[in-house]
C-alpha cells in the first residue's frame, strides 16, 4: 500500500481534567473518502480542530505526506489540509465569488505593494483566480450565485458555498463537518455526488456525520469514535454488523444506565454531568438508527 | 520608608474607588459582553446627584449629623445612577443586543458623551469643579513610623471598608441567592437560561442596577474624600477602572476588587517613585495593561476564551 | 396598522390636501402681511417678503416640495408612494426646523409666521401638510425601487455622470454658502442651513425613489476612471464657485484633513473591523514630526526639510507606530483591543503634554510652523494667476483634495484586492478566516500600519495648515469624531468618510448659535446611528444590501444556520 496522505498518530487532547481524546490513530490514503462517526460529544469536531491546527494535540503527531503539521489554522491550510465548519461559517456580507476568492488567499502571490497599485501582474493573478473561482462555484452547483451574499444563500447552497471555498485553497485533503446536517433526501443526494466528484479530483476526503446510511453508503472506510476513543474501524460493511458499535450507538439497556447515573450523582459534579451528558446524547442518536433500522 | 507605606495607603484609598466602579464593569460585561464606556459617567453623575441631594434635598438643619446626610446622599447618588442605569439598558443597549459587536460599544460611547455634556451644561457652576461638603467626620490619625509619620483620614477608612464589604456583599448574593444564579446563568449561555426560565431581560437590567447603584456610591465617597466633584472625572475613573477589571479578569468580582487595589497602587507609587513622576501615573497604568493583555488575556482570575469551531 | 387602515382610502385626497396645504404655508406670510397690508414684523429681515411668487430660501423649499407632491400625485409615476414619502419627511423637516427657529429664535425668517413672529402659523401648515403626505404614503405599498438599465451608451453615461457630479459641485458650493458663515454676522444661518438640508434629503429621497442615484452609482462603477477624475475636477472647481472664499477654504481643507484620516481609520475599523479609539494619535504623531522637521524655531530638528520630504517621514514614523499598537492584536481580540488603542491614545496624549524628548512643546505646543512654500508661492497666500486672484487658503485647498484623493484610491485598491479580502474576512469572522490560510495577525497589523500611515500623511499638511501643533488637539474625543465621521458616513465606505468629516465639521460651523450642544447632539448622532441607520448614510455596497431591508434590530447572523427545512427542492439539485 502507499504511503498515507494525512495520519494522526496517537492523538490525545485533555481540555483541563477531561479527556476529550485519547490515542486516536487514523490514516487516510489518496482517493479515499473515510467516514468518522460516532455520539454527539465523542470528539470527532475535537478530532478535527487537532488535525486543522486549531487546537495543539496535548499528545501525537498529525502528518500530511509525511511531514508533521504545525499547530496553526492557517499554516495547516496552506500545507494543503481544508475544513468546512459543523455550523456554517461563511463571510456572510462577501458575495459567494468572494468567499471563494478568501480560499484562494493563500494560493494568491499579491503583497500590499503589487495590492496598492493594481499593476499588469496583479490584474493578471486577480483575473486568474476568478477564473478559477467562478469554476469552482460551478463544480459545487452554484453557478450563477456568484454575485450573491452568501448570507442571502439558502441553507443548502452555503454548505455547498463552503466546500467550494475550502476546494479552493487547492487542499489534498479536504475535511468536512457534517456536510449534510439539516438538509433534506435530495439534497444530501446531492452532497453525497458532490463528495464522489471532489474525490475524482485526487482530493482525500474526511466526512464526519450522523447520519450513519449516508456514511456507509459514501465512504471507504469508516472509523467510530466513542467517548474519544477510537472504538472500531474498517469497510463499511465491517464496522455496519459490528456489535460494539450498535451497543455505542443504542447505549446499555435503560434500567442499567439509570444505575450509573445514581451511581455517579454521588460523586464529583464536574464527572456527573460528563456522564448525565453522555446519556442524553445516546437517547438522542438512537432515535435516527431505529428510524433506520425500520426501513430495512 | 514612611513615604511608601504612605503611599501604599493612598494607593488602598484609591484602589477602593477603582473597585468600586469597576465591580460594575465586570458584572456587565460578564453577563452581555459589552465595555459599557458610559459608565464612568454613570459614577459621576452619582457623585453630582449625591451633591444635588444635599443642596436641594437635605434640610439645613441635618446637613451636619452625617449618619443622616451621607446614607441619604448615598441613597440620592445611587438613585439617579440606577434610574440613569436603566434607562440606558432599555433605550441603548437593549435594541442592539443582537446587532454587531461594534454597534453597542459605539452606543456607549455616545452615553458617555451625552451624560458628561449634559452634566456640564445644565448642573448649575459644573464647568468647573464643583466643591464638595464634608459630610462625613473630619479626622485624621497620625501614625509614627520609622523616619516620620504617615496619615489616614477617616473618609479613607469608610472608602476602603465600604468598597471591601460591597465586594463581599455582592460575591455572596451572586453565589447564593437565586437572582445571583439566573445571572450566572444568563452569562454562561443566555438561550439556555430563558428556556430554564430565567427572564434574561430582567437579568441583565439587574446587573446594571447593581453595577450602576455600586457607581453611585463610589460618587458620594469620591465627593467626600477629593472634596469637589468634577465631569471629567467620570471619563478618567471609567478608564482606571475598566483597567482594574480586565487586570483582575472581566466578569471576576474577586478579580475586579483586586484589579482596583493594583491600578490604585500601581498610581501612587508609580507617581512617587517613577521616572516623570504624577504626570506619567497614568501612562504606567496603560503600560501594565497592555502587558496583562499580551500576556495573559482572560486578566489575573479570568477564565481563558476557548476558539469555537 | 390600524391608523394605515383608517387613512388608506382616503390616501390619494389627503396627498393633494397636503400638497396644496404646502402651497398655502409658503405663500401664507405673503397672505397675511401684503393682502392684509398689515405691518411687517420689525424682526422679519428677508427681502423678497411682499412678493408672492419671487420666494426665496426655505419658502422656495415649501414651495417646490408641495408642487411636487401634487405632479407626483397626478402623474402617472410607478414609484408613487416612495417619492411622496421622501417628499413628506424634507417637508416636515423644513416645516420643524422653521416652526421651531421662529417659536424659539424670534420672526426674522419671515415667510411662515402670523403677528411679530409670536406664532409659527405658516410653519404648523406646513407640518400638517407633511404629515398629511406621510401618512397617506405610507398607507399605500412602498413599491420598490425601479432598477435602471445601466447598459447604455458610454456618450450616455459619460454625460450623465458629468451633469450628476457638476450638479453635486454646485449643491455643496450651495450648502456652504447657505445662511453664510453663521455666527455674528449672520443669526439666522443656522436655520437657513438645516431648512435647506432637510429640503435637499427629502429631494434626494425622491430622486432615490425614482432609481436614480442607484443608476448613477452603477454608472460610475462601469466608468470608475472616467467618474474618478470628473468627481476631481469638480472638487478642484470648488473655488470658482460662490463657495470660493477664504473662509470655506480654509474650512473645506481642515475637512480634508479629516476625510483622509478618516479613510485610514476607515480601513482599521471598517474593512478589518479592529475598533481604534486612540486613531488621532497617529494624526499627531505625523503633525509633531513635520513640525520637527519644519524648522520652525521650537522645533527639536535644527534643520529644515522639503515639505514632501517631512511628509514622508511623518507617514513612516506614525506608520511604525501602527505597527506597534496593532501589535497587541496578535493576543488580545475584540474589545480588548479597543482598549488597548484607547490606552496608547492616551499614552500619547500625556507623553505630548509633557514634551516628551522635547519633541512636541508640552503645553508651550510647537508653534510657528511654517506655511508649505513651493516656488515661491506661500501656500497661505493668495493665488493669482493672470487676472484670477483665488482666495487665500486655495493651495491647501488643492492639495488636501489631492491628498484625500490619494487615500481613495489607497483605500479602494487595497480593498478590491487579496490583501482587502482577507481584512473583510478577519471582520466576518476570524477563525474562518484563518482556517482559509489567512495569516490573521500579519493581516491586522498591515491594517493599523497602512491606516496609521495615511493618517501620519494627513498629519503633516495639518501641521503646516495651523501653523501650531499643540497635544490638546489630539484628544480622545477626536478619535471619537473620526469614529464618528467613519460610523455616520458607511463602514467600508469611501464616500461615506468624506461624507461624515464633511457633516461633523461643517454642521458646527454651521451651528454656531448651538455650539454649546455641539457634543451633547453628537453623543445623541451616535446612539441613533447605531439605533436607526448602523449601516450609515452610504453604506458600503455589501452592507447596502444587507441591511437595506432589516429593521433597526438587525438579523443575527446565527439565525441563516438555523436548519431550514424548505431550501427549494429545484435548486437543490447539483447541476451535474
Amino acid at each position: 500500500m502507499t504511503a498515507p496522505v494525512l495520519s494522526a498518530t496517537d492523538v490525545s487532547m485533555i481540555f483541563g481534567g477531561l479527556t476529550a481524546l485519547k490515542d486516536v490513530n487514523i490514516e487516510l490514503h489518496e482517493g479515499q473518502i473515510l467516514g468518522l462517526i460516532g455520539p454527539n460529544g465523542a470528539g470527532k469536531t475535537t478530532f478535527f480542530n487537532c488535525l486543522t491546527g486549531l487546537y495543539t494535540p496535548t499528545r501525537g503527531t498529525v502528518k500530511l505526506h509525511g511531514r508533521t503539521l504545525p499547530s496553526d489554522p492557517a499554516a495547516v491550510t496552506v500545507a494543503g489540509v481544508a475544513r468546512t465548519f459543523q455550523n456554517i461559517r461563511l463571510f456572510p456580507s462577501m458575495t459567494a465569488l468572494e468567499n471563494v476568492l478568501v480560499g484562494r488567499h493563500s494560493r494568491m502571490k499579491q503583497g500590499p505593494v503589487a495590492s496598492l497599485f493594481h499593476g499588469p501582474a496583479f490584474k493578471k493573478g486577480e483575473a486568474a483566480a476568478k477564473a478559477r473561482g467562478l469554476e469552482l462555484l460551478d463544480f459545487v452547483g452554484l453557478s450563477g450565485l456568484d454575485d450573491e451574499l452568501a448570507r442571502n444563500l439558502p441553507y443548502g447552497d452555503q454548505r455547498r458555498l463552503e466546500i467550494a471555498r475550502a476546494l479552493a485553497t487547492d487542499p489534498s485533503v479536504l475535511l468536512l463537518d457534517e456536510p449534510t446536517a439539516g438538509m433534506n433526501p435530495q439534497e444530501t443526494e446531492a452532497a453525497r455526488q458532490l463528495i464522489f466528484a471532489i474525490r475524482e479530483l485526487g482530493i482525500a476526503v474526511v466526512v464526519i456525520e450522523h447520519d450513519t446510511k449516508f456514511i456507509f453508503s459514501l465512504c471507504d472506510h469508516v472509523s467510530v469514535l466513542v467517548q474519544g476513543q477510537l472504538l472500531v474501524e474498517g469497510p463499511p460493511e465491517v464496522v455496519r454488523g459490528d456489535p460494539r458499535v450498535i451497543e455505542a450507538y443504542l447505549g446499555k439497556p435503560p434500567e442499567e444506565v439509570q444505575a450509573e447515573v445514581r451511581q455517579y450523582a454521588e460523586e464529583s459534579p464536574a464527572e456527573r454531568t460528563q456522564v448525565i451528558e453522555t446519556v442524553s446524547e445516546r437517547t438522542q442518536v438512537m432515535k435516527p438508527i431505529r428510524e433506520e433500522g425500520g426501513q430495512q | 520608608m514612611a513615604t511608601l507605606l504612605q503611599q501604599l495607603i493612598n494607593g488602598l484609598v484609591l484602589g477602593g474607588l477603582i473597585a468600586l466602579i469597576a465591580l460594575g464593569y465586570t458584572m456587565v460585561y460578564g453577563i452581555i459582553q459589552l465595555i459599557n464606556f458610559a459608565h464612568g459617567e454613570v459614577f459621576m453623575v452619582g457623585g453630582f446627584a449625591s451633591l444635588a441631594t444635599y443642596s436641594y434635598v437635605l434640610p439645613d438643619g441635618l446637613k451636619s449629623d452625617w449618619w443622616f446626610a451621607l446614607p441619604l446622599m448615598a441613597i440620592g447618588g445611587a438613585l439617579v445612577a440606577v434610574i440613569l442605569a436603566v434607562i440606558m439598558e432599555r433605550f441603548a443597549y437593549r435594541p442592539l443586543r443582537n446587532a454587531p459587536r461594534l454597534a453597542p460599544l459605539i452606543t456607549a460611547l455616545g452615553v458617555s458623551v451625552i451624560l458628561k455634556e449634559a452634566v456640564r451644561l445644565w448642573y448649575p457652576g459644573a464647568t468647573a469643579p464643583v466643591p464638595f461638603p464634608r459630610v462625613f467626620v473630619n479626622k485624621t490619625f497620625t501614625f509614627e513610623v520609622f523616619d516620620g509619620s504617615i496619615t489616614i483620614g477617616s473618609t479613607a477608612i469608610l472608602m476602603i471598608v465600604v468598597s471591601i464589604v460591597g465586594a463581599i456583599i455582592l460575591q455572596t448574593y451572586i453565589t447564593r441567592s437565586r437572582m445571583g444564579r439566573a445571572m450566572r446563568a444568563t452569562a454562561q449561555d443566555p438561550d439556555t437560561a430563558r428556556l430554564m426560565g430565567v427572564n434574561p431581560n430582567r437579568t441583565i437590567v439587574l446587573t446594571f442596577v447593581i453595577g450602576a447603584a455600586l457607581a453611585g456610591i463610589a460618587g458620594v465617597l469620591y465627593g467626600i474624600q477629593i472634596t469637589n466633584v468634577d465631569t471629567e472625572v467620570g471619563f478618567l475613573y471609567g478608564i482606571f477602572a475598566f483597567t482594574a477589571a480586565v487586570l483582575g479578569g472581566v466578569g471576576s468580582i474577586k478579580g475586579a476588587v483586586i484589579g482596583g487595589f493594583a491600578i490604585g497602587l500601581v498610581k501612587t507609587l508609580s507617581g512617587q517613585y517613577l521616572p516623570g513622576g504624577t504626570q506619567y501615573d497614568l501612562v504606567w497604568i496603560f503600560v501594565i495593561l497592555i502587558a496583562v493583555l499580551v500576556f495573559r488575556p482572560q486578566g489575573l482570575f479570568g477564565e481563558p476564551e476557548r476558539v469555537r469551531a | 396598522m390600524t391608523i394605515k387602515d383608517a387613512v388608506r382610502p382616503f390616501a390619494r385626497p389627503l396627498v393633494i390636501v397636503g400638497g396644496v396645504l404646502a402651497i398655502i404655508a409658503a405663500l401664507l406670510p405673503w397672505a397675511t402681511f401684503t393682502l392684509n397690508e398689515g405691518p411687517y414684523p420689525d424682526k422679519a429681515t428677508l427681502q423678497f417678503f411682499d412678493a408672492p411668487f419671487a420666494v426665496s430660501g426655505f419658502r422656495l423649499h415649501t414651495l417646490i416640495l408641495g408642487v411636487a407632491v401634487l405632479i407626483v400625485a397626478f402623474a402617472p409615476i410607478p414609484v408613487r408612494n416612495r417619492i411622496q414619502r421622501a417628499l413628506g419627511w424634507g417637508l416636515l423637516a423644513v416645516s420643524v426646523v422653521n416652526t421651531l427657529f421662529i417659536l424659539f429664535g424670534g420672526g426674522g425668517l419671515g415667510a411662515v409666521t402670523a403677528i411679530d413672529g409670536a406664532f409659527a402659523f405658516g410653519g404648523v401648515v406646513g407640518i400638517i401638510a407633511a404629515v398629511a403626505i406621510i401618512l397617506a404614503a405610507n398607507s399605500g405599498v412602498i413599491e420598490p425601487i425601479p432598477h435602471w438599465n445601466n447598459k447604455v451608451p458610454t456618450l450616455v453615461a459619460y454625460a450623465a455622470l458629468v451633469v450628476s457630479f457638476v450638479a453635486l459641485l454646485l449643491l455643496v458650493a450651495m450648502m456652504l454658502n447657505a445662511g453664510g458663515q453663521g455666527g455674528v454676522g449672520n443669526p439666522y444661518a443656522g436655520p437657513i442651513f438645516l431648512s435647506l438640508l432637510g429640503f435637499l434629503a427629502g429631494v434626494l429621497g425622491a430622486l432615490h425613489g425614482i432609481g436614480l442615484t442607484g443608476w448613477i452609482s452603477r454608472l460610475s462603477d462601469d466608468h470608475k476612471w472616467f467618474s474618478v477624475i470628473v468627481l476631481l475636477l469638480c472638487a478642484l472647481a470648488l473655488p470658482f464657485t460662490e463657495a470660493g472664499t477664504d473662509y470655506w477654504m480654509t474650512t473645506a481643507a481642515n475637512i480634508g484633513v479629516y476625510a483622509a484620516t478618516a479613510i485610514g481609520l476607515n480601513i482599521v475599523v471598517g474593512l478589518a473591523g479592529l475598533l481604534d479609539l486612540g486613531y488621532v494619535a497617529f494624526l499627531g504623531i505625523g503633525a509633531f514630526v513635520a513640525a520637527n522637521f519644519s524648522g520652525a524655531a521650537a522645533a527639536k530638528m535644527g534643520f529644515e526639510l522639503p515639505f514632501v520630504v517631512a511628509a514622508i517621514i511623518a507617514a513612516i514614523v506614525a506608520g511604525i507606530f501602527g505597527a506597534i499598537v496593532g501589535s497587541p492584536t496578535l493576543r488580545v481580540r475584540g474589545d480588548y483591543l479597543a482598549i488597548v488603542t484607547l490606552a496608547f491614545g492616551e499614552i500619547f496624549k500625556k507623553s505630548a503634554q509633557n514634551d516628551i524628548g522635547g519633541f512636541t512643546g508640552g503645553a508651550n505646543a510647537i508653534p510657528g510652523v511654517p506655511p508649505i512654500n513651493w516656488f515661491g508661492q506661500s501656500f497661505d497666500k493668495p493665488l493669482t494667476i493672470g487676472s484670477l486672484e483665488l482666495p487665500s487658503g486655495v493651495l491647501y485647498y488643492v492639495l488636501i483634495i489631492v491628498l484625500v484623493a490619494l487615500v481613495m484610491v489607497v483605500f479602494a485598491n487595497l480593498k478590491n484586492s487579496r490583501i482587502g479580502r482577507a481584512w473583510i474576512a478577519i471582520r466576518e469572522d476570524e477563525d474562518a478566516a484563518r482556517a482559509m490560510g489567512i495569516k490573521t495577525g500579519q493581516a491586522k497589523i498591515l491594517a493599523f500600519l497602512i491606516g496609521a500611515t495615511l493618517a501620519g500623511l494627513a498629519g503633516a499638511v495639518f501641521a503646516h495648515k495651523t501653523s501650531t501643533v499643540a497635544y490638546d488637539s489630539f484628544q480622545f474625543i477626536e478619535s471619537v469624531t473620526l469614529l464618528a465621521a467613519v460610523i455616520l458616513g458607511g463602514m467600508g465606505s469611501i464616500p461615506g468618510a468624506v461624507l461624515g468629516a464633511a457633516l461633523l465639521l461643517v454642521l458646527p460651523e454651521k451651528l454656531r448659535e448651538f455650539s454649546d450642544y455641539r457634543l451633547i447632539l453628537f453623543g445623541l448622532a451616535l446612539v441613533l446611528i447605531m439605533r436607526f441607520r448602523p449601516q450609515g448614510l452610504v453604506p458600503d455596497k455589501h452592507r447596502r444590501a444587507e441591511l437595506a431591508n432589516e429593521g433597526a434590530e438587525g438579523v443575527p447572523i446565527d439565525e441563516l444556520n438555523v436548519p431550514d427545512d424548505t431550501p427549494g427542492g429545484a435548486k437543490a439539485e447539483v447541476a451535474r
